[in-house]
């Protein structure tokens, strides 16, 4: 077990160097620059920006340095908030997005596992096809419809939650309902899906037939594997939805890492964007070893390759 | 009415038009979705305290929009829009970041908040010689910064001379070229001009002078400009790029920061030490960072925000907010356009141009399609200026344009291959370039083809002229023409056209040294008659502010320049029966 | 907010590959019966096929307003007689848009999951089958990829090439193919070890025929399953991308773009997000119900149960 996590933690090393080798240079190759503006910079200040960021060096010099300090984790100041390190404003966005995630996560567990296995347990029933019916539509109706409705009818109209902002917690349950609402539909799915499989086995029916509880068999034992397609479904989506979400961020004015991405990227903000991607890589897959080796835990018949 | 001031604009025309049946069908719409909302507000209304004398005031029977409760007596929020990007106001460009700037800081004057004409800030009077070019400014007696160190004509000097050294890059530096030698000394790469060779001086502790390049009438209000904030010294010496952080920055504005979380909110509360602290109301100012337009509006609705500065309501909302009394319009020093790259075939024919000129009709997108939330604007500079006369702007002429496209050689758009427009990706621009290719398609039967680019890639292709006909649009810094047409001259780095002219350039440089107004004026005139008639840009409408303001909020005008002093706002929670307020009337100084 | 399946979950949740079928046309015939079964799928399918009707065929209905045609004076106006689903902001009939709008999103959904189908497949059963160095680095690859956020590589092949509806299809295709891709290969893995494929090569079938007679037929179901999961995902991703207002090029609107533009002025004008969102929504529904579908219906498991 050490050696196979041992092994995986070495394989990050080239997986991530080949992450920032690209990203590296497909920034510095898009069109435009960090210090292009509506209203023109003089081209001494301009020539002055470069310099101050080495940006002015030959590009061969600029990725050796960004690998020297990336190194280290420090990714320099953000072009745009000249202000702040890129180190900073990820720690701090991503305080917020775990949280964020974290609610929706378990959310959508707490909702969308249940549903799954009553689902499945009643398999072709009339409960079974109203919570498929309504996992599909969960998974159908795009989040920056979902989130704006939610804010007209709870927030607007009701006044029930407020209609934006992180302040109190109130102000968490339209962002987390809206992440959220995917997820339970994905989860259901595949909650049932994999339920289904698990009670044709003939241990399920063993079970049954020794005269156990019913609802020990499903909820105990049954659910153990029928819940792991939810398990390696969490690894990927757990980063997705903790590296937070440009949508729900920018409806709800959460103060997250998802939008820092996409206006990085837009605003050539070489900085903020690789350390952003970096995070979101490591991230990524320091999830999907966790996952891996749960999978060995719950499931006896997987090993290690 | 409540509020003291005539508005300036008279209602745009298209005032008439949601009068009419689909229009007020729309607002139906939005009643019903909103039904509780309303109800809130009747309840409200009720719960108010009985006024003493009978009302009066038309606020009771105006219409408000959303919860009309304040937070408190002396707290005032709204929302900044973006997150600034640089809150060093030396370095800082953009609305946002001029907002924090100027709440923060006082510069040597300040704008008046209606007429933006300069009144004594941290100066209490200047001197002007009498060439017009040498301004001596003196400073009010103790002033201090917010930790109560002494704030003295050096902290100006050596601000304005970091502003200017290169290595400070400060990216708005430009507005400081007025000058003596500021310009020379700030793009000198071979380091042979001294920054003593600035015409910047400070004689004593309460003496700051200025000698300037030409005589530049608008000098005084460029002083109120944020790259012209003092910054301190010592803390940008011990913290460098770190020093504008809460724990660390000091100030000399009415409020001093607290708090800040990027993409969240600034946090700000009285500075004590103001020269002028016993006349601020307010204790504190929260400045959200909501940068989506739509969030912003909601969170003005339901009371989050006392002020929804101008920028934060979308075009579609207009027609409809325009029927409460929260929303307030005025002139904003600023036109949308459409720039033409000259460089290429076919629209280096400048008869090709002026088709396209004549050729659209402002008024349907300024009244129809933009809800008369734009004024339609025929000419490049806009209004405001005293004594300057507009050169005759483009109109909406179908059978000029067909005469001009003839002329230019494609009679009914024969033979012009298609032509491409460029925008940024947002929906506004987007609906504008679609009316556009309706109209050119229609009135001259030529195809255009619409490109969105991202931020990035439009302003590379913007800047490098690889485009033919791209959306644009300019926001004056300072209350003068000049603001909108040196950018034409050769080699300017927003002409972006591929235009140039010798003789536009020696007029402009001849307008920056005539020290007449009148005769500048004109001067100024012939050349925006120039660029008009070269069809360089495709002017569009004329920006107005559109901001809503919540019952209780007094101190607050719209002005063209959309730049508002909260020393002079405050929470007037008796708002629905006291009549005229107080300190409506005028600004005290 | 996509929400990709994991390729693993997939897997477990409706493996085809458990047992070979040699059988192609009972298979088939087999799972037809099946499918035509489930009411849910078939209506769904129905459904589609009407949705795809119309928008192949919009440009030659005679009731159907001009898309692009802008009336200013019709400004936003709520459904009338005259515009069935009202009008948008610069007075282009809602209708019109939402059936031309379903040609680009269904077009960008089929194309985009026909792209990353040849890419994925391709590359998961070139991967799977050479087995060994190339398998290890072609799978690399994949993680690589994998492992970048993926609005950040559409952002970018949208800003290195031109905003084309074809950039569009690749992009959005590009980004799929990884899923696809390990599916794929993991299917040829475990089909390479089987007997029956043994057995060929025993019987000295070449590599090709090894390919096209036994692997592809065996891989065919859970790759027409994914298929018809992927084409509402790529519609769905699209909508997204027209949130950010990376979407199709104006005048032409996706049901995503008319979607996004219209959540922004929800509480003005609803139809404009109601009616191209009912659309949006209950076609990705039927394409949801009818991968289901197909996914029961070829399901090895579940046929063994029920027959």
């Amino acid at each position: 077990m050490m050696a196979f996590i041992m092994r995986r933690v070495l394989l990050f090393v080239p997986t991530l160097l080949a992450i920032a080798t690209l990203t590296f240079f497909m920034m510095r190759l898009a069109p435009g620059g960090p210090f292009l503006a509506e209203k023109d910079i003089p081209v001494a200040v301009k020539a002055e920006l470069m310099k101050h960021y080495g940006l002015d060096r030959p590009l061969p010099v600029q990725y050796a340095r960004f690998l020297v300090h990336a190194v280290r984790l420090d990714f320099g100041p953000s072009y745009k908030y000249p202000s702040r390190q890129v180190r900073e404003i990820i720690l701090e966005g991503f305080r917020v997005s775990a949280e964020l995630g974290g609610w929706a996560l378990l959310f959508a567990v707490l909702v969308g596992l249940p549903l799954g296995v009553v689902a499945a347990h009643r398999h072709n029933s009339a409960a079974d096809h109203a919570a498929m019916v309504g996992a599909l539509a969960g998974v159908s109706v795009p989040n920056f419809v979902l989130g704006p409705v939610l804010v007209l009818g709870l927030s607007l109209s009701l006044f029930v939650f407020p209609p934006a902002l992180w302040q109190g917690p109130q102000s968490r349950v339209l962002p987390v309902l809206t992440l959220a609402t995917a997820y339970v539909a994905y989860i259901a799915r595949l909650t049932r899906a994999g339920m289904l499989e698990v009670l044709r086995q003939d241990y399920i029916r063993t079970a049954r037939a020794k005269g156990l509880n019913e609802r020990a068999v499903v909820w105990k034992h049954a659910l153990k594997l029928g819940a792991l397609p939810v398990l390696s479904f969490l690894g990927p989506a757990a980063a997705r939805i903790i590296m937070g979400s440009i949508v729900v961020e920018t409806i709800f004015q959460v103060p997250g890492l998802g939008r820092y991405l996409v206006n990085g990227a837009f605003s050539r903000d070489y900085t903020l964007v690789m350390g952003v991607v970096l995070f979101y890589a490591a991230f990524l897959m320091a999830l999907n070893l966790v996952v891996d080796v749960a999978y060995t835990v719950l499931d006896p018949r997987v090993e290690l390759a | 009415m409540i509020r003291g001031h005539p508005r300036r604009v008279p209602p745009p025309p298209a005032a008439a038009a949601a009068a009419s049946g689909v229009y007020t069908r729309r607002v139906r719409t939005i009643l019903r979705v909103t039904p509780i909302a309303a109800a809130l507000a009747l309840v409200c209304a009720a719960c108010a305290p009985r006024p003493a004398t009978p009302l009066r005031s038309a606020s009771a029977s105006q219409r408000w929009f959303g919860n009309q409760k304040p937070a408190g007596e002396r707290i005032f929020r709204f929302d900044n829009q973006a997150e600034p990007e640089d809150q060093d106001p030396g370095k800082s460009s953009g609305q946002p970041d001029g907002r924090v700037a100027r709440i923060m800081y006082e510069g040597l004057c300040v704008p008046d908040p209606k007429t933006l004409a300069p009144l004594p800030g941290q100066a209490y009077r200047w001197d002007v010689s009498a060439d017009k070019r040498t301004y001596t400014f003196h400073l009010r007696p103790h002033l201090q910064w917010s930790d109560g160190t002494p704030l003295t004509a050096h902290d100006f000097l050596w601000s304005w001379r970091r502003v200017l050294e290169p290595a400070t890059a400060a990216r708005y530096v430009a507005i400081m070229y007025p000058i003596r030698n500021a310009q020379a000394f700030n793009q000198d790469s071979t380091h042979r001009m001294r920054i003593e060779d600035v015409g910047l001086a400070a004689p004593d502790d309460s003496t700051f002078v200025v000698t300037l390049q030409h005589p530049t009438s608008y000098f005084l209000s460029l002083t109120t400009f944020y790259t012209f904030l003092p910054v301190p010294r010592a803390v940008i010496e011990k913290w460098g790029d770190q020093w504008t952080r809460p724990e660390h920055v000091i100030s000399n504005g009415p409020f001093v920061l607290d708090y800040w979380r990027q993409n969240d909110r600034f946090e700000f509360h009285r500075n004590p030490r103001y020269w002028d602290a016993a006349h601020v109301r307010l204790d504190r100012v929260i400045a959200y960072s909501v940068d989506d337009l739509n969030t912003g509006l909601n969170l003005y609705k339901s009371g989050v925000f006392d002020w929804l500065p101008s920028g934060g309501v979308s075009a579609p909302f207009i027609p409809y907010l325009r029927e409460y009394a929260d929303y307030r319009t005025g002139d904003y020093q600023a036109t949308y356009f459409y720039s033409v790259n000259v460089t290429q075939p076919p629209l280096d024919n400048v008869w090709l141009r002026r088709a396209l000129e004549w050729a659209v009709d402002r008024d349907a997108i300024a009244k129809d399609l933009l809800k008369g939330s734009r004024r339609p604007w025929g000419n490049l500079t806009p209004l405001g200026y005293p004594g300057y006369v507009h050169p005759p702007g483009y109109t909406y002429d179908p059978a000029k344009a067909r005469a001009c496209l003839a002329r230019a050689g494609y009679p009914g758009g024969k033979g012009l291959p298609r032509l491409s427009i460029l925008f940024n990706t947002s929906e506004d621009h987007r609906r504008i370039a679609e009316a556009l290719q309706a109209m050119w398609k229609n009135v001259l039967g030529i195809d255009v083809e619409l490109s969105n680019q991202e931020w990035g890639s439009y302003l590379e292709a913007t800047t490098t002229l690889h485009y033919q006909i791209a959306r644009r649009s300019w926001i004056g810094d300072y209350l003068d023409p000049m603001t909108f047409l040196d950018m034409w001259t050769t080699d300017n780095g927003n002409n972006r056209t591929g235009w140039h002219s010798p003789a536009y350039d020696a007029l402009i440089e001849a307008a920056e040294a005539e020290p007449d107004t009148a005769k500048r004026l004109a001067m100024l005139s012939r050349a925006e008659a120039i660029v008009l008639d070269q069809g360089i840009i495709i002017p569009i409408y004329h920006y107005t502010t559109n901001e809503l303001v919540k019952p209780y909020v007094r101190g607050l005008y719209p002005n063209l320049l959309d730049v508002h002093n909260l020393k002079d706002v405050w929470i007037d929670p008796d708002w629905r029966t006291r009549e005229t307020p107080v300190a409506e009337a005028a600004p005290r100084r | 907010m996509s929400v990709a399946l994991d390729p693993r979950a997939l897997a477990a949740a409706g493996d085809g590959a458990g047992e070979p079928h040699a059988g192609r046309a009972t298979l088939w015939s087999d799972a037809w019966r099946r499918l035509r079964r489930n009411r849910a799928a078939l209506v769904a399918g129905a459904f589609l096929v009407v949705v795809g009707a119309l928008a192949i065929a919009a440009p030659h209905l005679p009731f159907l307003a001009d898309p692009t045609a802008q009336d200013l004076r019709l400004s936003a106006t709520p459904p009338s007689r005259l515009h069935p689903l009202g009008t948008d902001d610069l007075g282009r009939d809602t209708l019109a848009r939402v059936i031309y709008g379903g040609r680009i999103s269904l077009l960008v959904g089929i194309v985009g999951t026909l792209v990353s189908l040849v890419v994925g497949v391709t590359w998961g059963a070139v991967a799977g089958y050479r087995g060994g160095r190339t398998d290890e680095v072609m799978m690399r690859v994949v993680d690589v990829m994998y492992s970048l956020p993926y609005i950040f590589l559409v952002i970018l092949l949208l800003v290195f090439f031109s905003r084309s509806l074809v950039m569009l299809f690749v992009a959005l295709g590009l980004v799929q193919w990884l899923t696809m891709a390990r599916i794929v290969r993991g299917q040829v893995l475990s089909l390479k070890q089987q007997t029956f494929v043994e057995a060929a090569r025993a019987l000295g079938a070449g590599d090709r025929a090894i390919i096209f007679r036994h692997i592809v037929p065996n891989v065919l179901g859970p790759v027409i399953v994914y298929t018809t999961l992927t084409i509402p995902d790529v519609i769905l991703q699209e909508a997204f991308l027209s949130f950010l207002g990376l979407g199709v090029q104006p005048p032409a609107a996706s049901w995503g773009t008319l979607v996004a533009d219209g959540a922004r002025v929800l509480a003005l004008f609803p139809w404009l997000v109601a009616f191209p969102g009912i659309a949006l929504s209950l076609t990705l529904l039927a394409f949801n119900f009818l991968g289901d579908g197909l996914r029961d219906a070829l399901d090895p498991q579940v046929r063994r149960e029920r027959s």
